[in-house]
């Protein structure tokens, strides 16, 4: 069966990590990735953070972060600030369905690849512009990175320890949570444009996806708390606004997340814990009194947790259908056997280091299967292929520009 | 124009990640039938906050629910009764997409599982969401959001240094979930239409998609052994990339570049740091942070965050301030943006929405429904849809069938 995106280009001029990221996603589902990159520089994510080592514990030039979000592409150098280079790019986009940006806001058309021009050459081009502040507004040209959005759209305030508590304060999410949402509406919205172009509902478009905006779209649920009462949602630490009980609780060895989404939740909490008088308590027997008692009934349900080692817990309210987890590092989340049921960590075969471990993506479907041809690629691996088979050029033309310095 | 006109989506999923999902899809343009049960209802019209009307009066609608139940159609429909599984096969029949989060096997018993369903309509997309999966040792255990932030690690790396793992202050395991939910059936959509001429089996789990979200930290251990150390506003492979205490509350500042570190510098009036060999690349700048940073932090305490924003700004420094929700919506860049737009509401009167953040030029986001009440569309979609007359419908609801 023909991948989910055969036929499909997708020509890559972002960098760093929202547009790689949502690149990746779609190279997974089949189509053909073209990765430009600045010629002898490349992808600034190809310097930053730990380094692969290969199989004799020497470190190579490749960077986790790089390899994390670059599978599936093909790396083409093009010198875009000459003309030249600008030209190979428009010969590109005419020939590719789906253009990913994140230059900031103008700077592509200083060179004539703006969404206007690009269009006048390939009319059906999806062209998904992703920046910090996006196309418009008066922040719309500065630069900005996934920690500026998740201070301004309201996510760190809404996480990190409660005030009054040590460590209080807005607290980072320890990963690129803002990068990462980004690309998921970039994806979709690609989706979303590729179907409609498909379904003759319009030709191509321009896609604007700003850091910000899709920061706070992710976070609305709590945002609409705001809106709807004007009152700031304090910081809970682990715990939650919408439900009680909702927390780690800290049993005699280690801790262990609880939570009952419903009340049939908490009445098998209850008769788990050899607590039923719990369930008909007035103060617990729903939600919204037990979010009001909230503090209280952590502490009957920790004065019991604390007897026992987790490993008991979990058997315990796993079998009563009580959700609950261990707090894994990534070692234990590894080892977990569900997830490697789910074969979530899967390897390549990899030049530099033989082979190299990859989160899979976590999409099963039934008819299609992800495409995992291409490890992350080297700095301009597939330039001459690229220009050889999609271009047409001959390998003088080639050589020339790869003297001059545009490819 | 919309991006999904012509598509419809039976939607029996409830909660969060299946609705927000679905409420993509509605934004997109598609019909979003909305299955509820009688009575009651999705769980999440229980959580969160209660809702306000204009003269102050407490209405049922909760906060949570309105943030991710617009654009659709709300019928009630009991699946446990056999004619309302008859309901659902027919509904099934006129859909493109179905999404659901039911434990895994739980429709099955309902003769509503992919199988049945796909016999009956084989260009039918089917989502499951589950917490762990419709396979594997866990696929029958109940999961929220909290045990998928715990169980993919991403505790472990949220908090500080010397604290403890700490929870992301939304459900960003729920969101994650949706997202790639809507990315699946998107693209199962255009294979099916353009390439095979056939449905499928979409198999999403909370924990599977939460794991590939912190893939870029994930790596950091797989590719070393080593676990990454919980950095609380700072990160392990930039700086400066933290928040800073001002003379009057916090700033975050994230220099992507050596460049950005040069102008940085030059705004603190410290322009040697930027020179000096310790710190004068970002690979040294993230090993040597506990020598930079206390330098960088003794400056920025001297004056206040709009001073500091305003010049960092000029030169394109990366900076922001860390908002509460008040800030959030008051920022002229998130208001020129029309991040936040009020739809009319039957019970409310208005009831204000996050706008969803893509602009698409050929098919702009169009918004036509507030999150329905329960059950508020359940004669117009079954007429409409099924072609069923008055008195049957009157039937259907005297068995409490809908």
């Amino acid at each position: 069966m023909p991948a989910l995106l055969s036929r499909i280009r997708v020509l890559d001029l972002s960098r760093v990590f929202a547009g790689p990221f949502a690149s990746q996603m779609l190279a997974d589902f089949g189509a053909d990735v073209i990765k430009v990159e600045r010629p002898r520089v490349g992808d600034e994510t190809r310097y930053h953070g730990e380094r692969v080592r290969d199989g004799e514990g020497r470190e190579t030039d490749v960077t986790a972060a790089f390899a994390s979000m670059n599978r599936g592409k093909r790396s083409v150098t093009v010198d875009i600030s000459r003309p030249e280079g600008q030209d190979i790019i428009r010969a590109l986009a005419a020939r590719s369905d789906v253009l990913i940006e994140n230059f900031k806001a103008g700077e592509l058309a200083r060179y004539g690849l703006d969404y206007a021009s690009l269009q006048a050459v390939n009319p059906r081009l999806i062209y998904c512009s992703i920046t910090g502040f996006g196309q418009t507004g008066p922040r719309s040209g500065e630069p900005g990175y996934d920690l500026v959005f998740q201070a301004m759209s309201g996510v760190m305030s809404i996480t990190g320890h409660p005030d009054g508590e040590p460590g209080a304060g807005p607290l980072r999410v320890g990963y690129s949570v803002s990068d990462i949402t980004a690309s998921y509406h970039a994806v979709v919205a690609i989706l979303g444009a590729l179907y409609a172009r498909e379904a003759g509902v319009c030709s191509g478009q321009h896609i604007d996806v700003a850091l910000l905006d899709t920061q706070i779209a992710a976070a609305s649920h709590v945002a609409m708390q705001y809106l709807l009462t004007g009152v700031q949602p304090a910081r809970l630490g682990s715990g939650s606004h919408f439900m009680a009980p909702y927390q780690v609780f800290q049993c005699s060895d280690h801790p262990l997340v609880i939570l009952c989404g419903n009340d049939a939740q908490f009445r098998s909490l209850a008769k788990a814990l050899g607590r039923e008088d719990l369930a008909a308590d007035l103060r617990c027997a729903t939600n919204p009194q037990r979010l009001r008692h909230r503090e209280w009934l952590a502490q009957e349900i920790q004065a019991l947790v604390g007897t026992r080692p987790r490993a008991e817990w979990l058997e315990v309210f796993r079998g009563a259908g009580v959700p609950c987890a261990p707090i894994y590092d990534f070692a234990q989340a590894f080892d977990d056997p569900q997830v490697r049921h789910r074969n979530l960590v899967m390897s390549m075969p990899f030049g530099p280091t033989g082979s190299l471990p990859m989160i899979a993506n976590p999409l099963r479907f039934s008819g299609t299967s992800p495409v995992y041809e291409r490890p992350p690629p080297g700095l301009g691996e597939h330039t001459e292929e690229v220009c050889t088979n999609l271009l047409g050029m001959p390998p003088e033309r080639i050589a020339a520009l790869r003297r001059e310095g545009i490819v | 124009m919309t991006c999904l006109s012509g598509v419809r989506v039976l939607d029996l999923s409830r909660v969060f990640s299946g609705p927000w999902a679905a409420q993509m899809l509605a934004d997109f343009g598609a019909d979003v039938i909305k299955v509820e049960r009688p009575g009651r209802g999705d769980d999440v019209r229980q959580q969160g906050l209660r809702v306000k009307d204009a003269q102050g009066r407490e209405t049922k609608e909760t906060s949570s629910y309105l943030a991710m139940n617009r654009g659709k159609r709300s019928i009630t429909v009991d699946l446990s009764h056999p004619e309302g599984q008859a309901l659902i096969r027919d509904l099934a029949r006129h859909s493109d997409i179905l999404i659901e989060n039911f434990k895994a096997g739980d429709l099955a018993r309902y003769g509503l599982d992919y199988e049945s369903l796909s016999a009956a309509n084989p260009r039918l997309i089917y989502c499951s969401i589950s917490g762990f999966g419709q396979t594997g040792p866990y696929r029958h255990l109940p999961g929220y959001d909290p045990i998928f932030q715990s169980m993919s690690g991403l505790m472990s790396i949220t908090g500080h240094p010397d604290g403890e793992p700490l929870r992301v202050g939304y459900s960003v395991g729920d969101i994650t979930a949706g997202f790639y939910a809507v990315a699946a059936v998107l693209a199962a959509l255009r294979h099916r239409d353009v390439v095979s001429g056939q449905g499928q089996y979409i198999d999403l789990a909370l924990l599977d998609a939460q794991v590939a979200a912190v893939s870029h930290v994930a790596m950091m251990y797989l590719v070393s052994g080593e676990q990454p150390p919980r950095l609380g506003n700072a990160s392990p492979i930039t700086c400066p990339w933290q928040s800073f205490d001002c003379s009057d509350g916090q700033i975050v500042v994230a220099v992507g570049n050596d460049t950005q570190f040069a102008a940085f510098c030059r705004v603190l009036g410290m322009p040697e740091l930027a020179e000096d060999e310790r710190f004068s690349t970002n690979r040294m700048r993230a090993k040597n942070q506990s020598e930079l940073v206390p330098m960088l932090a003794a400056e920025l305490a001297k004056r206040p965050v709009a001073h500091w924003q305003a010049a960092f700004q000029e030169v394109g420094v990366p900076s922001g301030p860390i908002n509460g929700f008040a800030e959030v919506f008051a920022d002229p860049q998130i208001q020129h943006r029309q991040m936040l737009m009020h739809l009319p509401h039957d019970e409310i009167g208005s009831v204000p929405q996050v706008a969803n953040p893509v602009r698409f030029s050929a098919t702009p986001i169009q918004y036509h429904r507030a999150p329905p009440l329960l059950g508020q569309h359940t004669d117009e979609v079954l007429t409409e849809v099924l072609g069923l007359d008055q008195a049957t419908l009157e039937r259907l609801r005297r068995d409490k069938v809908i």
